[in-house]
């Protein structure tokens, strides 16, 4: 059976190559590419406005101590959906980007794949 | 002012009614007359008393101003003569020129008492007698012989019922009164004291203000005027000159800032203002950038005795330093926050991970926590130097001192690492150590782990480090690559940008490391 977000292409921003291993393996699982994982603002921002294709991102928001705002602007701009991981929950979150769909750390498999399609607009099946 | 003879006239006087014998008199008739006859005519009311307080001789004025009658009240006792009537207060007004009359007479000093109330009797058309109260300003002067004795007590005193507010110093009218009417002046110089009594008083409120911890300024007028500001308040604006001016012209930068209108209506309505914790952006260097500052305060509406506001108190005090405390807290909190969840995600991860490598639920376990404990290991190191960094040699020796130390040499200078560069060589070392017992030179019992590492210190401190594996079985390359490798050169590159070198080399694993240690969180 095909996976609903079968060969969508995801950017992944996060520090914390252990972290970032478990939502490559969670991707591979939902049959995703990973684009990434970017550990730093800089190559997260790069990779954001450089990808040529790109169906969504998940964002840690405090990477390597700064805020990954940035990043989320570039894909914004391009119009492209994405979900923020956090331990701080949606609360966390400057007034600007609240209401962003979110996914709180420790994150389950669940919890990533219905936010990633929430945030794309994909119907559940 | 006064010789050792003061009032030689009234001296004279006095002997002339009483017949005091006075042994420096060298007088001519006509002087003695013109000095009774000139204190007959003062228009200044003036009584001479006994030391025992009866009454020995009054003149015109004074009769005039009490409506006593001569014959009536020579000889008696003065509080006789006047007792101030029967109202309540007559006791105390009657004590209070009591003694002020012996206290010139103790002190051999003249005695002011600036207003004192007595009532007095006044005769209607009817006949009837009715007490008046009256306000009087008396002066009580001793008057003294050769040998420094009292020996007449003179009142010099004045109504003052209808005198408002203050006693004025008349002016004198003869040459008696120009001598006498020091006790006017004086009476005028004790007000004076009084003044400067309350003046001290005030000073002393005012130096209150001034060393008072928190900030405090008064504000005078619409345009609220800077009448008084303390030290504090001056330090809260830099010490800019801004006594006498208005508001807007002292501080004009606090405009766009509320400030001005919280006063404009406390002015307006009356109603005290309170701010708590409230920003403040305040120039506290001249020509330097505003300030950021968090402030409590109240401003006080200051009215005048109508009840119309005239001016506003402002009082308060900088909480910059708690807000700022507070804030750091929060920060505190939410890195702590992060952190913990951060710790969780990775605790999850190594749990997912080793799970899909390890289908028996005792292997998983086993090689779950010790995993766990590494990190653990890790963190202990770190909050035994409060976070600040740890030393590579520790973590080595920790994840190694299992195999005892004949097994494993280690070489290397001191290097301190950061917390984060620390944590990720603490798990690498425990997936190396834990492939070698599994697989490599620790798994037979005589292979051994050789580490040895050295520091590059220029431009920046990059850290070089071989584990060499020798004498363990004949190593193959595996066929696989499991999470722990995985999990080494994801971490090296990933968290530390670093590079590793795995060399599988047939009589033992080889892996080079090459870290970066004053890599910058922005990097």
């Amino acid at each position: 059976m095909t996976q609903p977000l079968n060969g969508r292409r995801v950017l992944v921003v996060e520090d914390e190559s252990l972290v970032a291993m478990l939502l490559e393996t969670i991707l591979e699982d939902m049959e995703c590419i990973t684009i990434g994982p970017a550990s730093n603002i800089d190559e997260g921002e790069a990779m954001a406005r450089d990808t040529i294709d790109l169906d969504a991102a998940l964002l840690d928001v405090n990477v390597a101590g700064r805020q990954v705002f940035p990043v989320a602007e570039a894909l914004r701009a391009r119009g492209v959906p994405f979900v923020f991981s956090t331990g701080y929950g949606e609360g966390g979150l400057p007034e600007e980007w609240r209401g962003s769909a979110t996914v709180q750390k420790p994150f389950t498999e669940a919890a990533i794949r219905d936010a990633l399609m929430k945030a794309m607009g994909v119907a559940q099946v | 002012m006064f010789g050792s003879e003061p009032f030689p006239q009234l001296r004279i006087l006095a002997s002339l009614r009483l017949g005091l014998r006075l042994n420096t008199q060298k007088r001519t008739r006509a002087s003695l007359a013109e000095a009774a006859s000139a204190f007959e005519a003062s228009p200044n009311p003036y009584l001479l008393l006994t030391p025992d307080l009866r009454i020995v001789e009054m003149n015109q004025a004074y009769i005039d101003v009490t409506g006593a009658r001569r014959d009536e009240i020579l000889g008696h006792s003065l509080f006789t003569a006047f007792d101030s009537g029967p109202g309540e207060d007559a006791p105390e007004n009657v004590r209070q020129v009591k003694a002020s009359l012996e206290k010139a007479r103790d002190t051999r000093q003249r005695d002011h008492l600036a207003v004192v109330r007595y009532a007095m009797p006044r005769v209607r058309e009817d006949g009837s007698e009715v007490f008046e109260e009256r306000i009087w300003s008396a002066t009580h002067t001793p008057l003294m012989n050769a040998e420094g004795e009292v020996v007449l007590l003179l009142q010099h005193t004045m109504d003052v019922t209808d005198l408002s507010p203050a006693v004025r110093a008349d002016e004198p009218t003869t040459a008696l009164d120009a001598l006498i009417g020091g006790s006017v002046l004086r009476r005028a110089q004790s007000v004076q004291e009084d003044n400067r009594r309350l003046e001290t008083e005030r000073n002393r409120l005012v130096e209150m203000f001034m060393q008072a911890p928190g900030f405090v300024a008064i504000l005078t007028g619409p345009d609220h005027r800077f009448q008084m500001h303390n030290q504090a308040y001056g330090q809260l604006i830099g010490h800019r000159d801004i006594a006498g001016k208005p508001l807007r012209e002292a501080l004009p930068e606090l405009a766009g800032q509320g400030y001005y209108e919280f006063l404009d209506a406390v002015f307006e309505t009356g109603e005290a203002y309170e701010g708590r914790e409230s920003q403040a952006l305040l120039q506290r260097t001249p020509g330097g950038p505003l300030e950021t500052l968090y402030l409590n305060f109240i401003y006080q509406p200051i009215r005048d005795e109508g009840g119309a506001v005239v001016g506003v108190f402002v009082q308060g005090h900088d909480v910059t330093e708690n807000v700022k405390a507070a804030r750091l807290q929060k920060l505190m909190i939410d890195e702590l926050n992060h952190r913990v969840k951060n710790t969780l995600a990775t605790v999850q991860s190594i749990a997912i991970q080793t799970a899909r490598s390890h289908s028996d639920p005792a292997s998983f376990a086993s090689t779950f926590q010790s995993r766990i404990l590494a990190l653990s290991h890790t963190h202990d190191l770190l909050t035994l130097s409060h976070w600040e960094g740890a030393d590579l040699q520790a973590i080595l020796m920790h994840e190694t001192e299992a195999f005892g130390p004949s097994r494993i040499s280690l070489n290397g200078p001191v290097t301190g690492l950061m917390p984060a560069t620390a944590l990720s060589l603490g798990m690498i070392f425990h997936e190396l150590a834990t492939n070698a017992a599994k697989y490599g030179a620790l798994s037979g019992p005589d292979g051994r782990v050789l580490i040895d590492w050295n520091l590059k210190d220029q431009p920046e401190r990059i850290l070089k480090l071989t584990w060499r594996e020798i004498g363990g079985p004949k190593v193959t390359l595996p066929d696989r690559r499991g999470f722990g490798s995985r999990l080494i050169e994801r971490n090296i590159r990933h968290d530390l940008a670093g590079e590793i070198d795995l060399v599988y080399a047939s009589d033992g694993l080889i892996a080079e490391l090459t870290v970066p240690l004053d890599r910058t969180h922005a990097q």
